[in-house]
């Protein structure tokens, strides 16, 4: 079966929830929900902000070490995007859903789950913000993020994968985790294997390209057809649909 | 009211300062009011100045390799225990032709397939206050399990062919074989069984900059380690280890990457406020970190001459730019030249 590194997302789809939505790309697909700002743990209670909890499961089993890990990046992220100082003495609470990974049966016995923590990053930032807005939580900015493997082991001649699959990133000599704020400022770097600076260079004008610049979006629409543009826009025209069928009674 | 009075009677120690306003406390350390002090942080250091670090391999007598790392008031004791995994423990390995075998695919990581890296940290009790008796492993020790698990296996530090324990069967015709190697027709050599290898971090005390720490001491006690020769004994069918340490022989390291954390102190405490100044504080300690939510981590490894980046994770904030990471790239090939004497020494 072929995967779509296409994004798509479905938003408020979960009623008993405050926001929801479920984001797949490149074969991840992942269900988020946020209840906020809700009552806090007096232990967890902080006096001048709103604390925030992320809870991340794996599509099989139960959260290990690197689902702690990931929580943790995501949870130092939307500290940044959330207007936390609105809400004193709150908590709101994030929980990611892992439900589909991509097949791997040609790169290895393994499951997924057990390799690279950093494939289903841009996943749970995408999920995780689409919830937000879905939610209606004030926010400062809103991010974008994508994952590009690197390769340069012949020589001279880099290549760079877009929404590489499971074979092209294990098989990459580096991979990098870029999210961008709507005002494109480097969020999240997270860069693993062997790479120079000047890949690193690259992979950053890629990602924010890809992230961010609305003309590059369209460059690469008329590169690869049915490309609907940067990730920004992404957010933005699954943000209009939602709102324009919210307001179809009107009509 | 008690405003009016006069701000020069009311002082303090600065240690009650620092607990009482941290932030102010740190910051006034950074701009000083008169020009004749140059700005310092709290603890004395300049803002791209490193603790120094303290070194000791060997430490631990029952431990294949081991090291002692001290930076700062951060302590972390590294052992590492090897033990044998045999070939056909390993559920469905197979001895393939080289063409087919899994090992030929690119991007297989055996020692990543098969857990022969098995990394784990503990935040010992009493290293921090943060720290309560009888509790499950933090956040943070997760946090830094899954990092070093990862940075082990992406950086390719350990070959493969180290933890390999080859067999060369006897060229007879008429030889009774092993189970597993029946349709084989020339003697080739085979894998019997993997060093595993399990490294546990304890952190006797911990003043900031976990990551750094665990990670160097890591590096360190990978050096260390010697594996005794190990062979395959066809008689007894079991892996036998050789007691001379001559014949022991240590891992061939891909390099030597080290791991720079800094943060990012912002002038400002609120995030409303108008103030963007900031500073980029390297090696931070504990007083630092309750204070920034911006860090950033590279690994990298000049060994070769080149600056080589292994890993580049930051999060928190967007202060750091493509142009902060060059810095920060430069403070780091300065850590190294003097982490890498030694590490050497």
């Amino acid at each position: 079966m072929a995967i779509s590194a296409e994004p798509t997302a479905l938003l408020s789809h979960l009623h008993r929830t405050d926001g929801s939505a479920t984001f797949s790309q490149n074969g991840y697909t992942v269900v988020g929900a946020v209840n906020g700002p809700i009552e806090v743990q007096r232990r967890d209670e902080l006096p001048e902000e709103a604390a925030i909890d992320v809870n991340i499961r794996p599509a099989a089993g139960v959260g290990g070490t690197r689902e702690r890990h990931l929580e943790s990046i995501l949870q130092s992220t939307l500290r940044q995007i959330i207007l936390i100082t609105n809400f004193p003495r709150t908590l709101i609470q994030v929980t990611l859903q892992i439900t589909s990974t991509p097949e791997n049966d040609t790169a290895g016995s393994k499951l997924v789950q057990a390799s690279s923590n950093l494939a289903i990053l841009p996943a749970l930032l995408q999920t995780a913000i689409l919830t937000l807005l879905s939610a209606s939580i004030p926010l400062a900015v809103t991010l974008t993020s994508v994952v590009l493997a690197l390769n340069n082991s012949n020589g001279k001649a880099r290549t760079t994968f877009k929404a590489p699959t499971v074979v092209q990133f294990q098989a990459a000599d580096s991979v990098h985790v870029l999210a961008f704020t709507s005002q494109g400022e480097l969020l999240v770097a997270e860069s693993e294997g062997i790479f120079t600076l000047e890949d690193w260079d690259e992979a950053y004008e890629t990602a924010k390209a890809l992230c961010c610049d609305e003309t590059a979006g369209e460059v690469i629409m008329q590169d690869e057809g049915e490309n609907k543009g940067s990730l920004m826009s992404f957010v933005k025209s699954t943000l209009e649909e939602k709102v324009a069928k919210d307001l179809h009674w009107k009509d | 009211m008690a405003s009016a009075a006069p701000q020069s009677t009311l002082s303090f120690p600065r240690e009650t300062f620092a607990k009482l306003s941290p932030h102010p406390y740190l910051l006034a350390h950074l701009q000083p009011n008169s020009t004749s002090s140059t700005p310092t942080r709290a603890n004395g250091r300049t803002a791209s100045q490193f603790r120094t670090p303290h070194i000791n391999n060997g430490s631990l007598t029952h431990a294949e390799g081991s090291a002692v790392v001290r930076i700062g008031d951060t302590t972390v004791v590294c052992g590492i225990r090897a033990e044998i995994l045999l070939a056909n423990n390993v559920a469905g390995y197979r001895v393939d032709k080289s063409t087919t075998a899994p090992s030929s695919k690119a991007g297989y990581n055996e020692a990543k397939e098969l857990d022969l890296l098995v990394p784990n940290i503990e935040l010992a009790t009493g290293c921090s206050p943060a720290f309560m008796p009888g509790q499950p492993p933090s956040t943070l020790a997760q946090s830094l399990s899954t990092r070093i698990y990862s940075l082990l296996h992406s950086s390719g530090l350990v070959d493969g062919e180290d933890l390999r324990i080859w067999y060369q069967p006897p060229d007879l015709s008429d030889r009774d074989r092993m189970d597993e190697d029946d349709e084989e027709d020339a003697p080739e050599p085979v894998v019997k069984a993997f060093w595993t290898l399990y490294i546990d971090i304890l952190f006797i005390s911990l003043d900031g900059n976990p990551f750094d720490a665990a990670w160097a001491a890591v590096i360190s006690a990978l050096k260390n380690v010697r594996l005794p020769k190990a062979y395959w004994d066809a008689d007894r069918e079991m892996i036998l280890c050789e007691d001379s340490v001559a014949q022991s022989k240590k891992l061939q390291l891909r390099g030597l990457p080290i791991a720079v954390t800094s943060l990012v102190f912002k002038a400002k405490e609120q995030k409303q406020a108008k103030d963007h100044r900031y500073w980029i504080l390297v090696d931070p300690d504990t007083f630092e970190e309750g204070l920034c939510e911006e860090s950033v981590t590279v690994v990298i490894d000049c060994g070769s001459g080149k600056t080589k980046m292994l890993g580049i994770s930051k999060a928190g904030g967007t202060t750091i730019g493509a142009l902060e990471i060059k810095g920060i790239v430069s403070l780091a090939e300065r850590r190294w030249a003097e982490l890498s004497d030694l590490f050497n020494s």
